[in-house]
């Protein structure tokens, strides 16, 4: 049965990424996976890299590997601010690795405590979440 | 009086300039195009983050102001300064009314007892500032053609980093904000600490229609994931990135806006020299055919 659509909103600084309605949104927060339906209660929350899917219907699922955001849902809109959200098709296995591999030798380089290090852990935790993505699509 | 040759050489060269300023006009109105659009694409997201910092800075509350960003050091020594320029010249006043900007405003925190750490983006801020004898703290090029969200990144965490350790008490940003294609704004904006009015007084500014109970009424029942304090934690650097990389982005739509005025002129100017040149040129070639005759005629009269 189709269930009940709401507005949903993709934003990264780039530029809009998707806009339309959908049957239901997913996608993981600090805390947990989470779903999102038509009516769910307001909810701030942030988000982890992961796979964002958003169902236009229960066949029609739009998919993008998803950086680091947050998740708005108020007024049975949803809004999701990432900084990247990228086509899964367009995932490029060997640039993903490269760059993990650089992320980790920075991690291991920067000292404790600071931005960089934060920085570094960011990437490797985004980097790990796209490979998996793409393996995922693959 | 020139020789005609030595003029048309002259027009030859003017000529080969025009082509050149009237071609990079064309490159930079291209670009400036594609700049406004990247402004357009980023509203939204910053609006929308904006939003949502209100949001989790009104739900945490007093928590908020421990926020080492957000939270003021005891006493100001140190000021950082970040300068945002361009790679390129050939822009007109671009690159150098930021420069001078930066270098009044160092002088008016001297005045005041403080001291200041020079942050620059672009070559040209960079080159001028150091051939001016200023140490850079910091300095980020060749991406002012086209500034990404990762070049904010790299800068905000370095900024962010020197508040937190201390190296600075203040941070101040100086950028061309993009107004129209003929104007920029030099803008000063306090990037750190981010006060608490920057952060609630912008709600004034786009909520003033709604009433504020429906303000406090949905609010109280919204879910956070995690507490609200922790998801400031993550958005105010988010809000600084975002503030710097609209900054850069404005900035080269700014650039591209300058260079494209400045090209203009540059060919219009070009134009006059060519109209000038060609007129001394058609004199001397006049003078030159005016002498012939009369030494015919000279030569003429002579013989009879």
């Amino acid at each position: 049965m189709a269930r009940t659509k709401f507005p949903a909103e993709v934003l990264t600084p780039e530029g809009e990424v998707f806009s339309d309605e959908v049957e239901m949104l997913s996608t993981r927060t600090v805390v947990g996976s989470i779903g999102i339906l038509a009516g769910h209660e307001p909810i701030l929350a942030m988000l982890e890299p992961t796979e964002l899917r958003l169902y236009r219907s229960e066949s029609e699922i739009v998919r993008f590997a998803q950086a680091e955001g947050y998740l708005q849902f108020a007024d049975n809109r949803a809004l999701v601010l990432v900084e990247e959200a990228l086509d899964p098709e367009a995932l490029d296995r060997g640039t993903l690795e490269t760059k993990l591999s650089e992320a980790r030798s920075a991690a291991e380089r920067s000292q404790e405590g600071t931005e960089e290090k934060a920085r570094a852990l960011r990437d490797i935790r985004r980097y790990e979440a796209f490979l998996a993505v793409g393996a995922v699509g693959g | 009086m020139a020789s005609q040759r030595d003029v048309k050489n002259k027009i030859t060269s003017v000529k080969n300039i025009q082509k050149i300023t009237r071609a990079m006009e064309m490159v930079a109105a291209a670009r400036l195009r594609r700049a406004e659009q990247r402004i357009d694409a980023l509203r939204p997201y910053a609006d929308a983050l904006r939003r949502m910092t209100r949001q989790a800075a009104q739900a945490a509350g007093a928590e908020a102001s421990r926020l080492p960003l957000l939270k003021e050091h005891d006493s100001e020594e140190r000021v950082g300064v970040l300068l945002v320029t361009g790679d390129r010249g050939l822009a007109g006043g671009f690159n150098s009314q930021i420069i001078r900007a930066g270098v009044r405003m160092a002088g008016e925190l001297g005045e005041e007892g403080l001291q200041s750490s020079w942050y620059a983006t672009g070559r040209r801020g960079v080159s001028s500032l150091s051939f001016r004898g200023y140490e850079l703290s910091g300095t980020y090029t060749g991406f002012t053609d086209r500034p990404s969200y990762a070049d904010a990144r790299t800068i905000a965490d370095d900024l962010i980093q020197a508040y937190i350790d201390g190296e600075v008490d203040r941070v101040e940003m100086v950028y061309n904000s993009y107004v129209s294609p003929l104007t920029q704004k030099v803008t000063h904006e306090r990037l750190l600490p981010l006060s608490h009015a920057t952060i609630a007084g912008e709600e004034s500014e786009d909520s003033a229609g709604s009433s504020r109970d429906a303000e406090t009424g949905p609010r109280a029942l919204v879910n956070y994931e995690p507490d609200p304090e922790e998801i400031l934690k993550r958005l105010i650097p988010d809000y600084v990135e975002i503030s710097i990389y609209r900054a850069l982005v404005e900035s080269t739509a700014g650039f591209f806006g300058a260079q494209m005025t400045a090209m203009r002129s540059a060919s219009e100017n070009a134009g006059e020299i060519i109209t000038d040149y060609t007129l001394q040129m058609n004199r001397a070639r006049q003078a030159e055919i005016t002498q012939e005759i009369m030494e015919v005629v000279a030569g003429a009269e002579g013989l009879s």
